[in-house]
């Protein structure tokens, strides 16, 4: 038989969700079916909780492009691509030397990696190394984008307003590319930048119709 | 955090260009983990602060405030998962919902799995206070979601009663 009231299992409750469980707490839960739907309450909400976890989930590569874009307007780093990709990579694995948290640790390693690899990987080229023309490219962005736009006009304007900053800086890479490709037509690296900067661009039109057209 | 995937790449933005802006700072006197979530932590509370009209340091995030007040002791209500409620789409909408210091310290034990000993260290407050935020974000959690539960029953209602008048 319980010595608790409901009151008094209401002040123990916090710590029964933390483990601490007396005997005359669990004496009136046995009995109390009011107090056990509370408990199957909480025990469900952690539950349906821990299934949401995404951390696995990556952040889209027009992320790094945009924090390049930015870190470079600030001057904490500067406009050579390659290097870039390889300093911060160095850097990163020196910090996460010392990370003792491996699951984190390699979360952001995942993430260097991305970074790493969507400045430098060469996947946008002919086969026969013919320069890649991105004035088709540009067309259909330019019709894309007017598409787009129209789309999350109505919609959530702090979604809108997010969209739009991100555009803008995407916007910023192509036109930091364009000027690259201008000056060094024959760098390889920076015809491919250009080319991933457009496709990050497509990325984000579709993700702004996506969201367009949930609403 | 945020239940937005526009702001949460935002955010990944900012916090990394915090990482850059403040990596001088590390003194090594946490895990460098734990300064980095922190940061992070930091940025999203930041915005939350913003987007409720609050300006609020981090530490003032977990201080009795307006997430002070006891649980309400609604022992009659209805259990949830007998009622259905209980999926990812409606615990979305009720997190979404909590203030910014619940719905942290919820996100980081229920959700990510931390320990309170590393939430403490995250969000700068007493392992005490982490456990109580969340016993508190759970409860009104679940106050949010029977409201959600109300909510639909009381769209059913109206839902059968327009059906019923137009066979009328």
């Amino acid at each position: 038989m319980s010595t608790l009231d409901c009151n008094a299992f209401w002040n123990q409750l916090e710590r029964w969700m933390e483990g601490e469980r007396s005997s005359d707490a669990q004496a009136h839960l046995r009995g109390c079916p009011n107090c056990r739907g509370v408990v199957n309450d909480l025990d469900s909400i952690r539950q349906t909780a821990h299934a949401m976890d995404d951390a696995d989930v990556a952040p889209p590569d027009r992320i790094w492009a945009s924090l390049r874009s930015q870190l470079e307007q600030e001057g904490l780093i500067h406009a050579d691509r390659h290097g870039w990709a390889e300093t911060v990579k160095g850097w990163f694995e020196e910090i996460f030397a010392v990370v003792p948290r491996p699951a984190l640790a390699g979360a952001y390693l995942v993430a260097l990696i991305a970074v790493g690899f969507a400045l430098a990987a060469p996947g946008y080229r002919h086969s026969d190394g013919a320069q890649i023309s991105t004035r088709p490219l540009t067309a259909q962005l330019n019709t894309d984008e007017e598409h787009a736009i129209s789309f999350v006009t109505d919609s959530d304007p702090v979604v809108a307003a997010s969209l739009r900053k991100n555009l803008a800086i995407v916007d910023n890479y192509i036109a930091l590319c364009e000027k690259s490709v201008q000056e060094e037509p024959e760098n390889e690296f920076a015809r491919d930048y250009l080319y991933g900067a457009y496709q990050q661009k497509a990325d984000l039109l579709a993700q702004m119709t996506e969201r367009g057209d949930t609403r | 955090m945020v239940g937005n995937t526009a702001e949460a790449e935002d955010l990944t933005q900012e916090a990394f260009l915090q990482l850059f802006r403040k990596i001088s700072t590390f003194r090594g006197e946490s895990a460098f983990s734990t300064w980095l979530h922190r940061l992070a932590v930091n940025v999203v509370l930041m915005k939350l602060r913003k987007k409720s009209g609050k300006e609020t340091s981090l530490e003032q995030v977990t201080e009795p405030d307006e997430e002070s007040g006891t649980p309400r002791r609604d022992f009659g209500a209805p259990d949830l998962k007998l009622s259905g409620s209980l999926d990812r789409v409606n615990i979305q909408r009720a997190v979404d919902q909590l203030p910014p210091g619940y719905k942290a310290v919820f996100v980081l034990h229920d959700v990510q799995g931390y320990e309170h000993n590393e939430i403490a260290e995250i969000m700068g407050c007493s392992i005490g206070n982490s456990k109580s935020q969340l016993h508190k974000a759970r409860m009104r959690l679940r106050e949010l979601l029977h409201e959600i539960v109300r909510e639909k029953a009381r769209e059913d209602r109206r839902a059968a009663e327009s059906a019923s008048s137009g066979e009328d």
